[in-house]
């Protein structure tokens, strides 16, 4: 009981040293231009760049405003502000994992009925060219 | 109902072909003596090879899907082509020489006399099947492995579980079907499990779905895919598919 005490007593309050913050505001700011760049370029749809925005802008906020990890911690209930950290990011990734898979199947699922429309409509074009006087493709039945 | 009865039926027999340029051909020219009176379109899914070519010199229709979309997708291809273009049964059957054309025949019988939706022809005839009709079938059997054996009882109890309705060979891929079953596999068919799937989706719609026990032949070339791990895997893919698909919201009642 003593020792939960000491060691709530003991909790450090969130202390980033300014190398940290300013190497992490650097990766957010570069990840951002990244994320830019790859639109301009047509690499990324606009649509999917949304959520990298977003997380580009809470690393950014997390290294200016050290104080938010520790609000966010003590929201959560979490002692240790890198569990809190690693627990949000986690979750997040596991989140966005689950959503690219829910769009690869949406789009699988979309490939498969062009390929299928396309393969009917050669199918079609096929049995009228050969109706229409060419080679006779089919026996009479 | 004259109008109706003066329209000659048609039946489309489909049959979904990778890369089986040195059968195919057999397979389209047996289907055409034991059944002259359908039309028969291979589902060419991506061949590499001169699957298609054979196919035409031997007189099929050919429906090439641009790229290998799996045994599902190539099944939905002939489902859909059997819809929209009208036809009023479909049965499709492997193109490995497999499945001898003149069993289609008797699966066709089945849906053309109105006793079902759907006809799985089951290569493994136990009880339910009068010794008559086991004798009528004859000839050799077809045997499976021990793997194969062990998949295909895991599936029949959870299928059967799942539809409560006996089905003996929940892989079979030779099957004749109605307009009712075309407008249902055309708009939903996993790609993934198609077999199964298909059978509990069409019990769960209210579709008469009925085995018929045929011989098989042992395939011609190439072997089974199934090792041990591939099964294990094979089959606990099956249980999750059923499983949700106990779960999945019913098509025809909602479409209508």
């Amino acid at each position: 009981m003593s020792l939960l005490l000491l060691a709530a007593a003991e909790q450090p309050k969130v202390h980033l040293t300014p190398q940290t913050r300013i190497l992490a505001a650097v990766i957010a700011v570069a990840f951002m231009l990244m994320i830019l760049e790859l639109i301009r370029r047509g690499r990324l749809q606009e649509r999917f760049s949304v959520v990298w925005f977003v997380a580009g802008i809470g690393m950014l906020a997390g290294a200016i405003f050290p104080g938010l990890l520790g609000t966010v911690a003590d929201l959560m209930g979490v002692r240790d502000t890198n569990v809190a950290l690693f627990s949000i990011i986690l979750l997040l990734l596991l989140g966005l994992a689950l959503n690219f898979s829910v769009i690869m199947s949406r789009q699988a699922a979309q490939i498969t009925r062009l390929a299928q429309e396309r393969a009917l409509e050669k199918a079609r074009e096929e049995a009228r060219s050969g109706e229409n006087g060419g080679e006779p493709e089919r026996e009479r039945l | 109902m004259t109008a109706w009865e003066n329209r000659r039926i048609r039946t489309l027999v489909f049959i979904p072909a990778w890369n089986e340029a040195e059968s195919v051909a057999s397979v389209i020219g047996d289907v055409r003596e034991r059944l002259p009176e359908v039309d028969v379109l291979v589902v060419d899914d991506g061949s590499t090879d001169a699957t298609a070519a054979r196919a035409r010199e031997a007189g099929a229709r050919v429906a090439s899907l641009p790229f290998n979309q799996g045994l599902g997708a190539a099944l939905q291809t002939g489902y859909l082509y059997a819809l929209r273009e009208g036809y009023d049964f479909c049965a499709h059957l492997d193109a490995d020489g497999q499945h001898p054309p003149a069993e289609a025949a008797r699966l066709l019988a089945e849906v053309r006399a109105g006793r079902a939706d759907l006809v799985i022809g089951s290569r493994y005839h136990e009880d339910g099947v009068s010794a008559a009709d086991a004798e009528d079938v004859g000839g050799e059997d077809y045997k499976a492995t021990i793997s194969r054996q062990i998949g295909i009882s895991v599936f029949r109890f959870f299928l059967t579980l799942a539809t409560r309705q006996r089905f003996t060979d929940t892989t079979s891929g030779m099957r004749a079907a109605n307009r009712r079953v075309m407008e249902l596999f055309s708009e939903n068919y996993s790609p993934d499990f198609a077999e199964i799937e298909s059978l509990q989706l069409a019990v769960r719609e209210g579709l008469r779905v009925e085995e018929v026990p045929v011989r098989m032949l042992e395939r011609a070339g190439g072997s089974s895919f199934l090792t041990p791990l591939r099964s294990a895997f094979f089959i606990f893919k099956g249980m999750i598919v059923l499983l949700v698909g106990q779960f999945r919201p019913r098509q025809i009642g909602a479409s209508r």
